[in-house]
């Protein structure tokens, strides 16, 4: 008796799963499928809903990646990965040493600091693109990934370091002593032993950094102007607005081209990142 | 995450504590030079520049070099009596923060529990599903939404026409604002759920087995072993979730942002973001914008006031 | 990750040095440039002379690639050395980029502009300043004199005509049979009631398409908006004509219409080919759409029916109340030098191309109306079509003309009205709503 409602309750939670999955993965399979479809049946009341052989085809790609009236797409991938790769790297570096600053010192205008970080994560970025403009206008950093690099990184670093922050709390400084007093530096010990436990909260805060040097496009609308200079969001939005209407097959091949990174960078970090957010709320 | 610090600190040996300020006082100060200098100069200069906007009368002409004029608090007043724009824009941002927090929540707690109670093939199913809707970019995700529910050649309309019989063809999913706002929902829960998932499932596989177990024995429900194993242990990790979802959602602006060009009401789906957008950068009301910016920051802080204090009462110990 | 941060910034391979050289560069030329703009107040006096860079913003696929190509060959041949570059901007969110692009260091030079959104810009020292002998040279009195209106400033001209293109509305003789062309805008309306079924729209008019509605609103004796004696705005669409023409307007596009009510007037040519469509209005030009080939050679090109029903392609201006030709909205562009142009002399050479004889006879062959009346004539007016865009032309209007205008159309308020009048909402309420919006916003 029991075994058949065990049984039963078995496949709920399957088909239960299988609806969760199919919830999530459907679009992601609608954009890759109608990257592969001709206009003809991506335009129309008789929708395929599967690229078939006999319709399969690489038009779409061709034409986000090779139309003439499009902004170019290599030029767009090199700015993103730079910016985003800088970004990343700049503002985990920089909002490490300011997290260590934070947890392993006593020292006086640290509250004051602390709060201050708080706080300007509240102010809307939107309220600010155009001083942002200025500043990197007055640089001459216009249309150059630097000037798109240090918006970004200044917009992402308050939450690195308040993150951070969290994750070397996590870390008893006792394990540090413990290792000075078998004969490490004070630097030597928080190498040695801090700072591996520290990987998957660095990895967690990467992945912020991330999403939002990858996605974001309002402020690098402003900064980026110039068709070489765009970043992949631009890109992809020039085929929103042509003043022909959406090209869907298009569009859709240059979503995908923008989200395999994305996927991949996901796919490598996932296990490390959840891996890192609950070790440090939970054991913290 | 950023709740840790709510946590129990560690305790360090006091001496440690009394030495370090006097052997090296300017070392955190080096520590914290680089952001100092990034933040002073790209958010520091920025928020002087919009706190000193707000009082003036800044537009186009103003960012060609035409000097500004002082308006003391016009701009507030502006904005403060605006209520069919400011007020139902600021309502508009909170109400769909606390159901896009909600929904994110529920369903995140119940993908996460799914996965405790599957078998290990169902789950990585479910884990590569949850995983591409993390990894997409949320331009390209609320574009592949928008094409879903196009209003000529969306498969909604397509399948919901083959189902029904009726014509859905020309449906306008995104005219209305309300199914603007349940398409925008969609949207955004189903980036978030995965994260939420993810994190709250890894947090629940570390409650230890034996504990499950002796609860059930004792004779508890699976809803009390949630409601009394489970989400206590995991509430740590509830708060942090339910703190970053609150920052994120009212922030939101790609999603409306992208969808309101797809097509819909601009006037009737504005959320903070893309109020301030419109009124700044499309409308050139740069002095508006600035104070709009100002009163919302005033607004979260005296929200999250209670929460500052207790992070700061945690730093005194 | 100990060693990356170590080698952070200069050493890091990763990052791409050309663009840093690159940047640097152009910075310096930039500051180059910039120090010349200080005493470039309009006069060519200590400017930077020899070869350099001009960037021209075209918006939209309008402007045909041949005169694109005649424009940069011309350019670079009078000006050796230097190189002209056409950036196309698109229609959407245009407003919002230029706002900031033309207010910064790395501006472009010489950009087109919708003649409704050029108030927005010259009135705010957005565009360098034409002055009467250039505007002379450049065309003087047989330039189209609504459009150098609509870029004139306080007395003083910035943004020249570029082209001007009235809608025309276009049919196929098979799909319209035996039924008569109509000759009042009342019939227009029956007419397109009458034509109507599942499978065809009388009219095709999707419900963001707001230019399409001007003419009804003008015809029945309303206004956008005029300026009472005190300078304030009142908005007109909730006066009596203005009531009327919503009434016509909701009439066709729910009752004679598929169009969804939610789109713009993106690619009207597809629904006009698969035969869905009796009467389309639109911009003349579509015209070369509609008869594009089935299988473009481009694989974005979007096809035509050039074999089908672009093969008795008709058009006739849209009738007025009374017969003969409607008052209609004269679409179009203006063009500019931009005040922050780092090289004003170059921008002025690819200006005076631009509105050159040869470059506007060009985009006349296009079917575009130039912006020289002296060259209409060399529009085609044989056929039905041409001749339909130059009655449409006679009696065209522009919205009025106020700096803020534009922040009428970037808040999408007409878009979103004649949404709202196409999903068969109360014409009244509509109306009053939108006037109250739009007056707050000409009189803020």
């Amino acid at each position: 008796m029991i075994k058949i409602r065990r049984r039963l309750a078995d496949t709920g939670f399957g088909v239960l799963a299988l609806i969760v999955f199919a919830f999530s993965a459907f679009p992601v399979y609608w954009m890759v499928s109608t990257s592969f479809l001709p206009n003809s049946r991506i335009r129309g009341e008789d929708l395929a809903f599967f690229p078939t052989p006999d319709l399969f085809t690489l038009d779409n790609y061709r034409a986000a990646m090779f139309g003439e009236a499009r902004a170019p797409f290599p030029p767009a991938v090199l700015n993103s990965i730079g910016v985003t790769f800088l970004t990343l790297v700049i503002a985990l570096v920089v909002g490490f040493v300011a997290s260590l600053a934070l947890t392993r010192f006593q020292f006086k205008g640290r509250r004051t600091f602390i709060v201050l970080i708080l706080v300007v994560q509240m102010i809307p970025g939107e309220a600010m693109i155009v001083s942002m403009f200025r500043i990197i206008d007055g640089w001459q950093l216009l249309n150059t990934i630097i000037g798109l690099t240090l918006v970004y990184t200044a917009g992402v670093l308050p939450f690195t370091i308040w993150t951070l922050r969290g994750f070397v709390n996590g870390v008893p400084k006792e394990l540090e002593e413990a290792a000075m007093i078998d004969g490490c530096s004070r630097a030597g010990a928080f190498w040695r032993v801090t700072f591996p436990l520290l990987a998957p909260g660095l990895v967690a805060t990467g992945v912020f950094a991330f999403i939002q040097a990858w996605n974001e496009f309002v402020t690098a609308l402003v900064i980026m102007q110039r068709p070489e200079a765009m970043t992949l969001p631009l890109w992809l939005r020039t085929f929103l607005q042509a003043t022909q209407a959406t090209n869907w097959g298009a569009v859709m091949a240059a979503s995908v081209l923008i989200a395999i990174p994305a996927v991949v960078f996901f796919l490598i970090v996932q296990g490390r990142m959840t891996g890192g957010l609950v070790s440090g709320a939970v054991k913290g | 995450m950023s709740l840790l610090a709510d946590l129990p600190a560690p305790t360090a040996p006091p001496r440690q504590e009394i030495r370090q300020p006097s052997r090296k006082p300017f070392l955190p100060w080096l520590l914290l030079s680089a952001t100092m200098v990034i933040l002073g100069v790209l958010t520091g200069y920025p928020v002087l520049r919009l706190v000193v906007m707000s009082f003036q009368e800044y537009e186009r002409a103003q960012l060609m070099g035409l000097p500004a004029e002082w308006v003391g608090f016009d701009n507030y007043a502006t904005v403060l009596t605006d209520v069919e724009g400011f007020w139902a824009v600021l309502g508009r941002s909170f109400a769909l923060m606390v159901v896009l927090v909600v929904t994110t929540m529920v369903l995140g707690m119940l993908v996460a529990l799914l996965m405790i109670r599957i078998g290990k093939g169902m789950r990585l199913l479910v884990s590569v599903g949850l995983l591409l809707a993390w990894a997409m970019p949320s331009l390209a995700a609320t574009t592949v939404w928008g094409w879903v529910f196009d209003t000529q050649y969306g498969v909604v309309n397509n399948v919901l026409t083959a189902i029904t019989g009726d014509r859905w063809f020309g449906n306008s999913w995104l005219l209305n604002p309300w199914s603007f706002f349940l398409i925008l929902t969609c949207i955004i829960v189903w980036g978030a759920v995965p994260f939420v998932a993810f994190t709250l499932y890894a947090g629940l596989t570390q409650i230890p087995e034996e504990v499950m177990e002796a609860a059930q024995l004792d004779g508890a429900s699976a809803f009390q072993r949630f409601r009394l194993i489970q989400v206590p242990y995991v509430r740590s990790i509830i708060t942090v979730l339910v703190i970053l979802s609150m920052i994120w959602d009212l922030k939101v602006f790609t999603q409306v942002f992208v969808l309101q060009d797809i097509g819909g009401d601009r006037e009737l789906t504005n959320t903070i973001g893309v109020y301030i957008y419109q009124t700044g950068m499309a409308q050139g009301h740069y002095g508006l914008a600035s104070a709009i910016g100002v009163i919302f920051v005033v607004v979260m802080l005296a929200i999250s006031y209670p929460y500052v204090r207790r992070t700061l009462r945690e730093e005194e110990l | 990750m100990h060693r990356d941060t170590k080698s952070y910034p200069g050493r890091n391979p990763n990052v791409n040095t050309n663009r840093l050289v690159g940047a640097a560069a152009s910075a310096i030329t930039l500051t180059l440039a910039l120090s010349a703009c200080g005493n470039a107040g309009g006069a060519a006096t200590a400017e930077e002379t020899g070869p350099g860079e001009v960037r021209v913003w075209l918006v939209g696929s309008d402007t045909p690639v041949e005169a694109r190509d005649y424009l940069k060959k011309t350019f670079e041949e009078e000006n050796p050395g230097s190189t002209l570059v056409i950036e196309e901007q698109a229609w959407e969110g245009l407003v919002d980029k230029y706002t900031t692009a033309l207010s910064g260091s790395d501006a472009p030079d010489v950009v087109e502009i919708g003649n409704t959104q050029a108030a927005a810009f010259t009135s705010a020292g957005y565009f360098r300043e034409i002055t009467a002998d250039e505007f002379e040279t450049l065309g003087g009195s047989d330039l189209l004199p609504g459009f150098v209106e609509a870029g004139d400033w306080e007395g003083n001209h910035y943004a020249l005509p570029y082209y001007s293109g009235s809608r025309v509305v276009f049919y196929s003789e098979q799909i319209l049979g035996d039924t008569e062309v109509p000759t009042t805008l009342d019939e227009y309306v029956e007419t397109a009631v009458d034509l109507k079924t599942d499978d065809l729209s009388g009219v095709y008019w999707p419900g963001q398409d707001w230019y399409n509605a001007l003419p009804f609103i003008w015809e029945n004796g309303g206004f956008v908006a005029e300026q009472a004696e005190d300078g304030t705005w009142e908005a007109g669409f909730s006066s009596e004509g203005g009531l009327a023409g919503l009434e016509q307007i909701q009439t066709i596009m729910t009752k004679g219409n598929n169009a969804p009510a939610d789109t713009n007037e993106a690619d009207l040519q597809v629904p006009f080919c698969e035969g869905k469509v009796a009467f389309l209005s639109a911009p003349s030009w579509i015209q070369w759409s509609i008869n594009a080939p089935e299988e473009p050679e481009d694989p974005e090109g979007v096809p035509g029916c050039a074999s089908t029903y672009g093969k008795d392609l008709q058009g006739f201006a849209l009738p007025g109340k009374d017969g003969g030709a409607a008052q209609v909205f004269a679409g179009g562009s203006n063009i500019a030098i931009a005040q922050k142009s780092a090289r004003p002399d170059l921008a002025m050479s690819a200006y005076e191309i631009l509105l050159s004889d040869e470059y506007q006879s060009i985009l006349a062959g296009a079917g575009l109306f130039p912006a020289k009346t002296s060259l209409f004539e060399q529009v085609d007016q044989e056929s039905s079509i041409g001749k339909a865009a130059a009655e449409a032309a006679a009696n065209a209007k522009l919205t009025p003309a106020s700096p803020k205008w534009a922040d009428v159309e970037s808040k999408m308020l007409l878009q979103t009205a004649f949404t709202k009048i196409a999903s068969g909402e109360d014409v009244k309420t509509v109306a009053e709503q939108l006037d109250a919006d739009i007056e707050e916003i000409l009189n803020s």
